[in-house]
């Protein structure tokens, strides 16, 4: 209840952000687009009128008309005649951060593409490519909310002052493709997209590109080749895409839920957004609750809700209790895993993760309880990377393959003691030093393996000498 | 007589003889620088002579005389293998009286030391030439 | 000979206009960033990568997928260095430098990251050193000394093996050993950006992947060869000379490619008085770091077909092996029984200084039948202004045009590297081609005119449409080819040219006209004043024809007359000793020191690499012999006396390395206006249309096994789907 009233102050709050700007920008305060700051201590759960994707499970008709009764495309020539500056402002002001998983704050990035053209058209890339193991945030919102992407596209593409928006899906995504497809023809019939987009003056067109598969086609460059008809190999940064993107032309990638969640913003207001969760970790998430819980789900939560309770109110606790929780991976399959320690009490946000030596990725939670081979879950992990390592840049291309290998002797206990550090060595040597993140993503959840189960790695190559030792009595 | 050395006179007049007479002796001496007398062992197939006199000291006892067919041109290497045991003291056997000397019909026929003539094992290259030359069409 | 002196002396105070065209670009240079590389402070452009900036206070970076002449890839790693206040280290080939920058190449964290991607590298990589053929210039084996770890902590306790990856055939040129591959993608985007020839990619992905043709297929490039040379390791490795030669036991030799006139510069390793192998040589002027595969591979045509030893045709017709004594007393007698009735014909290959000996023996002799076996149009200005028969522009800046117009020549085939020139400016600098003749392939789109000569008349009348184009441009070429020049023809085709180039609005120093000679001998012959063309020959009916290795049969036994004595002074067994009456063995191009010049007029000299073999001797010495024998007796006795005669003649033969400058384009065009011949309508025609047409050119080429294969390659691969 308390949750309500907050949000119900903030909300009548929404005549002030114009006002005070103007104030703040005299008074040299904080500059436009600063977040309101967050008074609450307690975070979670969210109150049902405060949830953005209201369609999440299906229950409705994810067409146009759905989602129009829903609140999908309303007054979105308002929100378009009020131009790119103030869209901006306003997700400036919310708060939002990049919901695929490096949590670049939104604004910002938009803010980038904001800029006089130099003659080359610009263009959004919604990155539907979620292909992280754990998540699947992103296909229940194309599933059953398309429509909310759509207008996220035009209203995000008028930001950027972008010519069209290419959606990037995994191919896998089949069902999830066919709505996607439905919903922006219908878009295009009913005058929302195309020329002269809801009557705003404002042409904008969506395209769809299926994927062939392949997990590396998630990160930006490398899904920018895969558009452009190339084999999905990162391109070196700089130039970043803001500057050369697709076809060469400045782009921004940018998640399905980040885009999905932007046209409520702009309704109901930034500051509203930003009343959840804490100072710059603002907003409401998608989490996806996976693994050893009673009833695993997707689930629109508070960001900064604590993990433990997450867990406890929409996936019905872990099996067996949560006694019998061994870790957690907390942000999808390359993020350090935690073990339940750290769980008990740590919030679910960027900076709460961060402080737990982890990241919250795509919150997508991984939850494995003490019947889990911990070394052998982990060594599936590593197998997934090598297997879906591009081969383009040598330390994720040599070094996944050799982790892969070391972590499949650790997983019966082969190895010596020494090797750990070795292993902790090499995985330090492959984190950063490659063209992008699926490395990193390869080492992180090895180096949280060592972090917190390095005793249960000893354990086992102590039985595995014990053992060898006996058969060669 | 042999006070005289007279003995020695007539053992040189019945080599002499032994030998063909005066002329054949100074050939003989000419051709191998010896002339010795001995007891006619016996003729290899090549038609080496094999002597043995055992009046003189053990080594110097036994020697070989070359077939005249090789002139002034022979050497160790012409004597076959089988005489080279009795004539280096290895057997006191001669080659046709010996129990144990293998006899095979594979054995190669024994050849002397080819070095040196036309018919001498010559190693040829293996490397390719470095350079081929041309050569001018024929009008043939 | 003051004048030689003094002008050699002062060679050195002039400024080359190469120079001077820096000096006046520096002012308009953007400002210069300040960085620190180890501390040392550079200034740089912006936008340099943080390698180059470190190669600028002489720090070496190691890099495997980097290379000066490519795109960047950035995907070795090998190059990564610490910046201060970066978290992690940065690629250094592909990061381009900020202000203030501090460059750290040498800290801990560095070598650690060295040391770790050369860890990586060598988990997968053979240890077949002992039995590579890159073993000893290998950069893989350099770096791993300098940078890499000192132990090795890869354990394989299940002996689940090294990577192994399917040898791949991709022709008879370049070996494949894919084992080996570290993934630069050297090779690849060598293919795509400079051959122009996007048949090599990756296939697979991670520790899986594989770089190859996708299907079996030969990668067929004029300039293949190329990538043995790019290939860090020995995943890419020379076929002929596969197996056959260490690099620490070859001797290396500068010298000058004469396969084509374009004068590419190379490096003749020898081993025990054999040429093992041929590599490119930097010349930024002339052929980069690249050469054609005929240059680098038909060295083995060296060693086959050669004449050794003097030969004299005896009473029954056959050609039999005589010592010198003999040859050049024949020879001598037969030349003054024929006084001054005396002819020569130069041939492809032949050298300035043997160009020069003959002509002065024949001038000697009373006789000005010199010729050359190339013709070159004699009406209106003829030979007599240089200007009218180079590639006035020079191949370097081939790059920069902004419109080509190619008359009736393939620069694929007869001058692969200005073709690269010209795939180069089309590729970054947008270059637009038109050509004249046949359609042929040159790698890159291009707007094909049509081969009939009526094209250039509407180009002259401006109705055509790209006359409008061909007018605007600021740098516009137009390149000839010497075989259209050949033609009855020709004087008209170059006269209509001369008016073309004339009506351009180049830029001021900017020449349009350019002719592409096809053979290395042709430009050095017209400077020292022999005729193109063997009309003369034909009509005089020399009672004495000196062949200097004339072997493109441009006269034949039936054109003389039956008592004429044809002499043969070359290297190769070919079609001009098959017909001489006497032979006298010369040298090649790798066993003397000899002058060439390129189309675009530059000296270049070759250097002894290997002694001529058997009795063979250079060609101007024997020249210099038999005018003794002659009775009229050369004044040169050793190469510096020859070379200052080639200094009176003409004295930018002597000055290497420089292209002499030529600039009578509007006196050749006053003269232009005498042509009386006219433009007749037989198209155009280009003799190299394909790729198997390349391979086999000249005596040497003809000669070589190598490219009998090659030839053989190409026919197969078109028989192929692929």
């Amino acid at each position: 209840m308390a949750n309500r009233i907050f949000s119900k102050i903030t909300l009548s709050k929404n005549g002030y952000p114009t006002i005070s700007l103007t104030l703040r920008s005299l008074s040299a305060g904080p500059p436009p687009g600063t977040p309101p700051p967050q008074t609450k201590i307690k975070f979670g759960p969210l109150a049902d009128e405060d949830r953005i994707f209201t369609n999440l499970y299906g229950k409705h008709d994810w067409r146009l008309k759905g989602a129009i009764k829903r609140g999908d495309w309303y007054k979105t020539k308002e929100i378009l005649l009020k131009g790119a500056d103030w869209i901006i402002n306003e997700v400036k002001t919310s708060g939002l951060r990049g919901r695929g998983g490096a949590g670049f704050p939104s604004g910002m990035k938009w803010s980038f593409m904001n800029k006089p053209s130099d003659g080359r058209p610009k263009y959004l890339v919604v990155n539907a490519d979620e292909g992280e193991p754990g998540t699947c945030k992103d296909r229940e919102i194309m599933r059953h909310d398309p429509h909310k992407l759509v207008e996220g596209c035009l209203i995000a593409g008028k930001a950027m002052g972008a010519k069209a928006a290419y959606i990037y899906i995994r191919g896998e995504f089949y069902n999830e493709a066919s709505n996607m497809q439905v919903a922006i023809a219908e878009a295009y019939q009913a005058g929302l997209l195309g020329k002269n987009a809801c009557n705003s003056g404002f042409d904008f067109d969506v395209f769809m590109h299926r994927g062939a598969g392949a997990y590396i086609c998630g990160e930006e460059t490398a899904l920018i080749e895969s558009i452009e008809g190339k084999q999905g190999k990162p391109r070196l940064k700089p130039p970043f895409p803001a500057d050369v993107g697709v076809f060469g032309c400045p782009t921004t990638v940018t998640n399905v839920e980040t885009v999905a969640v932007a046209p409520t913003i702009l309704r109901r207001g930034g500051a509203w957004f930003a009343s959840f969760g804490r100072t710059r970790n603002s907003g409401t998430k998608l989490f996806n609750i996976s693994g050893h819980v009673n009833r695993p789900c997707t689930v629109e939560e508070e960001m900064s809700i604590p993990l433990k309770e997450l867990i406890e109110i929409h996936a019905g606790g872990i099996v067996g209790g949560w006694d019998n929780l061994l870790a957690i991976i907390p942000g999808g399959s390359s993020t350090p895993l935690i073990p339940k320690k750290v769980c008990e009490d740590v919030l679910m946000d960027f900076d709460g993760l961060v402080a737990a030596q982890t990241s919250l990725g795509t919150a997508a939670v991984i939850v494995m309880n003490k019947q889990t081979d911990i070394v052998k879950a982990i060594a599936r992990l590593l197998m997934f990377y090598k297997h879906e390592s591009c081969g383009q840049c040598t330390p994720c291309r040599e070094g996944v393959h050799w982790m892969n290998k070391i972590i499949y002797r650790f997983v019966d206990g082969n190895a010596k003691i020494e090797e750990i550090d070795m292993l902790w060595e090499i995985s330090k040597q492959v984190e950063g030093h490659s063209i992008c993140a699926l490395a990193d993503g390869a080492a992180w959840p090895i180096q949280g393996l060592i972090r917190h189960f390095r005793p249960e790695l000893e354990c086992r190559m102590r039985k595995f000498a014990e053992v060898q030792q006996r058969a060669s009595c | 007589m042999s006070y005289f050395g007279l003995d020695r006179i007539f053992k040189l007049m019945k080599t002499i003889k032994d030998y063909g007479g005066l002329r054949a002796s100074l050939y003989k001496l000419y051709r191998i620088d010896n002339l010795r007398p001995g007891r006619l062992v016996a003729t290899d197939k090549f038609g080496n002579k094999y002597y043995e006199n055992n009046a003189y000291f053990y080594g110097r006892n036994r020697w070989v005389e070359y077939a005249p067919k090789y002139g002034l041109d022979y050497d160790a290497s012409q004597v076959p293998a089988e005489w080279y045991g009795w004539l280096h003291y290895k057997t006191d056997y001669l080659p046709s009286e010996d129990p144990g000397r293998p006899k095979y019909k594979w054995m190669a026929e024994y050849t002397e030391n080819l070095t040196g003539t036309k018919l001498q094992y010559m190693p040829y290259t293996t490397t390719n030439p470095k350079i081929q030359a041309w050569v001018p069409p024929s009008k043939k | 000979m003051l004048r030689t002196a003094l002008g050699k002396a002062l060679k050195g105070a002039q400024l080359s206009p190469k120079h001077a065209r820096v000096m006046s670009q520096q002012p308009k240079k953007p400002e210069q960033i300040e960085v620190f590389i180890d501390d040392i402070p550079v200034k740089v452009d912006p936008g340099t990568t943080v390698l180059q900036a470190a190669a600028m206070v002489g720090v070496e970076i190691p890099r495997f997928c980097y290379h000066e002449r490519l795109a960047v890839a950035g995907n070795c790693r090998m190059c990564l260095v610490e910046v201060e206040k970066s978290p992690k280290p940065v690629a250094a080939c592909a990061m381009p430098v900020m202000k203030g920058w501090r460059v750290k190449t040498d800290s801990e964290m560095t070598k650690k990251a060295r040391e770790g991607i050369m860890e990586f590298l060598l988990i997968n990589h053979p240890l077949d050193c002992p039995i590579c053929d890159q073993g000893g210039e290998c950069d893989l084996q350099d770096q791993s000394m300098a940078f890499g770890s000192d132990k090795s902590r890869f354990t394989d306790i299940e002996h689940s093996g090294k990577r192994a990856v399917e040898d791949k055939d991709i022709g008879p040129l370049i070996k494949t050993i894919m084992t080996r591959c570290i993934h630069c993608t050297r090779c690849i985007r060598f293919a795509s950006e400079v051959a122009g020839v996007d048949d090599l990619g990756t296939t697979g992905r991670g520790n899986d992947m594989q770089v190859g043709t996708y299907v079996e297929k030969m990668f067929l490039s004029e300039m293949s060869g190329n990538i043995i040379d790019l290939c860090p390791v020995g995943a890419l490795t020379s076929k002929p000379y596969s197996f056959t030669a260490r690099p620490w036991e070859i001797r290396k030799i500068d010298s000058i490619d004469v396969l084509d006139a374009v004068g590419s510069n190379i490096v003749v390793s020898s081993r025990t008085g054999e040429v093992m192998r041929i590599m490119p040589r930097v010349n930024e002027e002339i052929n980069e770091e690249w050469i054609a595969d005929k240059s680098r591979f038909s060295y083995d045509g060296l060693k086959r077909q050669r004449l050794v030893t003097p030969m004299l045709r005896d009473n029954t017709g056959e050609l039999r092996p005589v010592d010198w004594e003999a040859a050049l007393l024949t020879v001598a007698k037969q030349i003054k029984n024929a006084g001054a009735n005396v002819g020569a014909i130069a041939g492809g290959l032949a050298d300035a200084e043997v160009l020069v000996a003959v002509k002065d023996l024949l001038n000697r002799l009373g006789s000005e039948a010199l010729c050359t076996e190339h013709t070159f149009p004699m009406d209106g200005s003829g030979t007599d202004l240089r200007s009218s028969y180079l590639l006035n522009n020079g191949i370097a800046h081939a790059e920069e045009a902004d419109f080509v117009l190619l008359v009736g020549t393939n620069p694929r085939f007869e001058a692969p590297l200005l073709n690269s020139r010209l795939r180069k400016g089309y590729v970054h600098n947008e270059l637009e081609v038109a050509l004249i003749g046949p359609k042929v392939d040159l790698r890159y789109q291009y707007k094909h005119l049509g081969d009939g000569t009526d094209v250039l008349q509407q180009l002259i009348g401006g109705g055509h449409e790209v006359s409008k184009k061909l007018k605007s441009a600021k740098k516009p070429l137009i390149i000839v080819g010497s075989e259209v020049l050949e033609r009855p023809d020709g004087a008209a085709i170059l006269a209509v040219i001369q008016k073309l180039s004339a009506s351009t609005k180049a830029q001021e120093g900017w020449k349009v006209l350019n002719v592409l000679h096809k053979v290395a001998s042709q430009v050095a012959a017209l400077d020292i004043g022999y005729n193109p063309g063997v009309d003369k020959i034909r009509e005089n009916n020399p009672k004495v024809l000196l062949l200097l290795g004339a072997d493109e049969g441009a006269i034949e036994k039936a054109d003389l007359c039956d008592n004429t004595f044809v002499v043969y002074l070359g290297h190769h067994g070919d079609h001009g000793a098959t017909i001489a009456d006497a032979i006298l063995p010369g040298a090649a191009y790798t066993e003397k020191q000899a002058t060439y010049v390129n189309t675009e007029g530059r000296a270049q000299q070759t250097l002894v690499a290997v002694t001529p073999p058997g009795r063979a001797r250079e060609d101007w010495k024997v020249i210099r012999a038999l005018s003794e024998i002659v009775g009229a007796k050369l004044p040169y006795d050793n190469l510096n006396e020859i070379r200052d005669r080639l200094d009176e003649v003409a004295p930018h033969l002597t000055k290497y390395g420089e292209a002499e400058n030529a600039n009578f384009f509007k006196q050749a065009q006053d003269l232009a206006k005498n042509v009386k011949t006219q433009l007749d309508c037989t198209p155009l025609d280009v003799k190299l249309k394909d790729l198997s047409d390349y391979f086999m050119t000249d005596s040497i080429s003809r000669a070589s096994p190598t490219m009998a294969k090659c030839v053989q390659a190409v026919l197969k691969q078109k028989q192929s789907k692929f």
